[in-house]
């Protein structure tokens, strides 16, 4: 089975590319045990990860089936989920 | 697989290696003990740079640090240096039950002269390497192994493979009898309640949470952002953005099986079994945690590259980062990185790396014990006097 990006659970709403990826490039997500397609919306270096689906600002980011952060804007389909739309919801150091 | 050719003890421990240790107790006599060891072979060398004026609880972790370096089953015989003769003297009443071969000299014995501590520590250390080398491997059960797991230098493909990789091999040390040890407690933080659930009692899934919320206290109070310190600037630049998504993936080398119990820095396991290390996540001082802990070997991924092993203990080195795989060809010991493509299954994979750890544990030297790499740091707790 060939893939260019994995989520290892099906709840998962990223996924992380085995590969770089350029805007465009429709990617074959192993997500489960199933195959989706994707469109990236934009470049995405080898290891990082992208958007699943429309994320909504200040939702969870969920990989492994648990959640590792939230949303610190909206996130579109196809997009890199990184430290720029992505933050920690523990040991929190901010004011708001 | 299910045995090893290992070095039996007298205590009934077993080493994967045969070596001198030759263990600086203080700094002061470091210099001098590194000149020692360099010039004898199969002498491994460790210094702890502090001594005099550790108290209260520091001091206490530092010394059972010391005692179970020093009585190390990797080491056949031990060679005790240092500026105090009463400490030396402590220690090798402590190690004397153990049955191994061992010597103290210090600087008051030697007229506090280095020239005469080197001359007489290089002769008795040769003296004792030529009678611990009496010594043959035999065959021993996977159950007498204890094995440390470390990541370093993360990258996704440590959480999506060589981590999950290293839990598989952990669960069939454990399903053999063998122990296994998970440190860096603040890796744990967003996957607490995971390691929870498997814990031995609530009473262990009650120290394992609460170990998690002292490190992130720790960091609040001290006004640190987490992002930039664990997860490193390494890990971000590859592409691991959070300290939930670096856990989830790091706590994966523990595996599936039940956690016995929360073990202090450097404290031994009290059975069988998966353990987890309440710990610095730093390499230096968490793989120093397992080997005073008794671990014989040490499980280590990483995934842009991670040169650091333990100077006691042969650390196997595993990733599953293709591009790493290929550029460090000759210093790691063992490339997945079929499993980061999807070529080999992850059963394999397994396989595979416990046939390697049990080789190694057989004598195979790793890259890093070939390269000379190897050191040992005890975790500080306290200011000293």
């Amino acid at each position: 089975m060939v893939f260019d990006a994995i989520a290892l659970s099906v709840g998962d709403n990223v996924a992380t590319v085995l590969r770089a990826v350029s805007a465009g490039d429709v990617l074959r997500v192993k997500r489960g045990d199933t195959i989706i397609e994707l469109a990236a919306a934009e470049s995405v270096p080898m290891g990082h990860k992208l958007a699943l689906g429309d994320i909504a600002s200040g939702a969870p980011i969920v990989k492994y089936g648990t959640t590792i952060g939230e949303a610190r804007i909206a996130i579109a389909r196809g997009a890199h989920v990184h430290v720029h739309n992505l933050r920690s919801r523990r040991a929190a150091q901010r004011a708001d | 697989m299910g045995e090893f050719l290992g070095y039996r003890r007298p205590d009934g421990r077993v080493g994967v290696r045969n070596r001198l240790l030759v263990l600086s107790v203080g700094g002061l006599t470091g210099p001098a003990a590194r000149r020692i060891a360099s010039s004898l072979r199969d002498a491994a060398c460790v210094v702890l740079p502090y001594e005099a004026g550790l108290i209260g609880d520091d001091k206490a972790i530092h010394d059972r640090a010391a005692l179970g370096l020093a009585g190390h089953s990797n080491a056949g015989a031990v060679l005790l240096l240092g500026d105090n003769p009463k400490v030396l003297e402590q220690m090798a009443g402590q190690i004397a039950p153990l049955g191994k071969a061992h010597a103290a000299i210090s600087m008051d014995g030697c007229g506090n002269d280095v020239f005469e501590m080197v001359a007489r520590a290089t002769r008795t250390g040769a003296r004792l390497i030529r009678e611990m080398s009496r010594l043959r491997r035999s065959t021993v059960p996977l159950s007498a192994l204890t094995v440390g797991l470390e990541c370093g230098r993360s990258d996704p493909s440590s959480g999506l493979v060589a981590n999950p990789l290293l839990g598989r091999v952990a669960d069939a040390l454990v399903d053999a009898g063998g122990t296994a040890i998970l440190g860096e407690t603040l890796e744990w933080l967003g996957a607490e309640h995971l390691l929870a659930t498997r814990a031995r009692t609530p009473e262990v899934a009650a120290d394992i949470v609460a170990s998690v919320e002292r490190r992130e206290a720790a960091a609040v109070a001290a006004g640190v952002d987490l992002l930039g310190t664990n997860p490193t600037p390494t890990n971000i630049a590859a592409g691991l953005s959070t300290i939930e998504e670096k856990s989830l993936g790091s706590a994966a080398k523990s595996g599936s099986r039940r956690i016995e119990g929360l073990l202090g820095y450097a404290e031994a396991p009290r059975g069988p079994g998966l353990w987890v290390m309440d710990a610095p996540a730093y390499a230096p001082e968490s793989l120093t945690g397992f080997v005073a802990a008794g671990a014989q070997l040490i499980l280590f991924t990483t995934g842009v590259g991670n040169s650091y092993v333990s100077a006691l203990s042969p650390t196997v080195k595993v990733s599953a980062n293709p591009e790493t795989c290929a550029r460090l060809d000759g210093q790691l010991d063992f490339d997945a990185h079929a499993g980061f493509l999807g070529q080999e299954a992850p059963k394999a994979l397994a396989e595979r790396l416990l046939a390697t750890l049990t080789d190694v544990a057989g004598g195979t030297p790793t890259w890093g014990e070939i390269l000379g790499e190897g050191d040992e740091v005890v975790s500080r707790f306290g200011a000293a006097l």
